[in-house]
């Protein structure tokens, strides 16, 4: 699968799905006008790679400074097809990291987080 | 007459603490310029720019609920731009015990029982119990009619520390004006 790079804007985070690598990123800003449309191909493309995915190396990196309550219903379908994958064999870490002192945005990671039995969880701090 | 009118209009503002006001057809492109003026200034004006955040946060589901839900809708027929432009009326603001973010549409009075349940239900949870009901919704298919995930007045909730204010009025023709404050 080619991979996708798709680039910051005000509303929409930055994407790079490199399939090959088995890395993922999103990061920035989300609150896009139509949800359906801007994730939806994503996440068609990423359940596609998972489905295929056996005793792989997966890692998401979330790095997410703002999110309407539209895109926590992807994200939280994005962690229960991680933790799916992971159920089947995979290795599956996934970084969540947020602004040094945002609790809300850590919270909402760790109640995300929630989710998972089988595929590891890492919070982590940076600094914006 | 007409300075001294509009002199007055402002002052009704400030009176009410008002930091940004916006009454008129609501779409996409507004929301995102209203919204990044009011978090450079509110970033501007207070030591804590995570306030300002949680502020847009609150005034992006708000806003948002208009755009899609509002009842006084005007059709645009037009290729390139959205079919719809809804009414709406908002504020954010200041008062004694913190900033408030408001807003004001009209609505189908058939679904104000609905809105009204659903918003006295959440009005009485606490943080937690608000958490896992948010969590809830994330999980669950979106309910009938919604265009976005349905989580937006609990999410709201969870960020307004001081609670949510609403209210319904009836107006004509099968129509209500809802009004909702959310207090952080």
């Amino acid at each position: 699968m080619d991979p996708i790079n798709i680039a910051q804007t005000a509303r929409t985070p930055r994407v790079e799905f490199d399939f090959q690598g088995k890395k993922f990123i999103i990061a920035g800003e989300s609150y896009p006008e139509d949800v359906s449309s801007f994730y939806g191909p994503l996440l068609e493309k990423f359940t596609t790679f998972l489905s295929g995915s056996a005793d792989a190396q997966i890692s998401f990196r979330f790095e997410l400074i703002y999110f309407n309550s539209s895109t926590a219903k992807i994200l939280m379908e994005l962690f229960e097809a991680l933790e799916e994958a992971a159920g089947n064999g995979n290795h599956v870490v996934i970084t969540w990291a947020h602004e040094t002192g945002d609790d809300n945005i850590k919270e909402l990671g760790e109640e995300f987080a929630e989710e998972l039995s089988n595929a590891s969880f890492i919070i982590e701090e940076i600094a914006i | 007459m007409f300075a001294e009118d509009l002199l007055q209009f402002r002052n009704d503002l400030y009176n009410w603490g008002v930091l940004f006001c916006y009454s008129g057809y609501l779409n996409e492109a507004v929301l995102e310029s209203i919204g990044t003026a009011m978090r450079v200034k509110l970033e501007n004006d207070t030591s804590d720019p995570r306030l300002a955040r949680t502020l847009f946060s609150v005034f992006v589901e708000q806003v948002q609920n208009v755009v899609r839900y509002s009842a006084e809708v005007e059709i645009v027929d037009r290729d390139g731009v959205p079919p719809e432009l809804r009414h709406g009326l908002l504020a954010v603001g200041k008062d004694a015990g913190g900033h408030y973010v408001t807003v004001g549409n009209l609505m189908l009075t058939a679904d104000v029982p609905r809105l009204r349940r659903d918003l006295s239900e959440i009005q009485k949870l606490d943080r937690q119990a608000l958490t896992a009901r948010y969590r809830e919704i994330l999980k669950a298919a979106p309910p009938e009619g919604s265009k976005g995930a349905g989580a937006g007045f609990t999410h709201i909730a969870r960020l307004a520390a001081r609670g949510i204010e609403f209210g319904f009025h009836e107006v004509e023709n099968g129509l209500s004006f809802f009004g909702l404050k959310a207090m952080l």
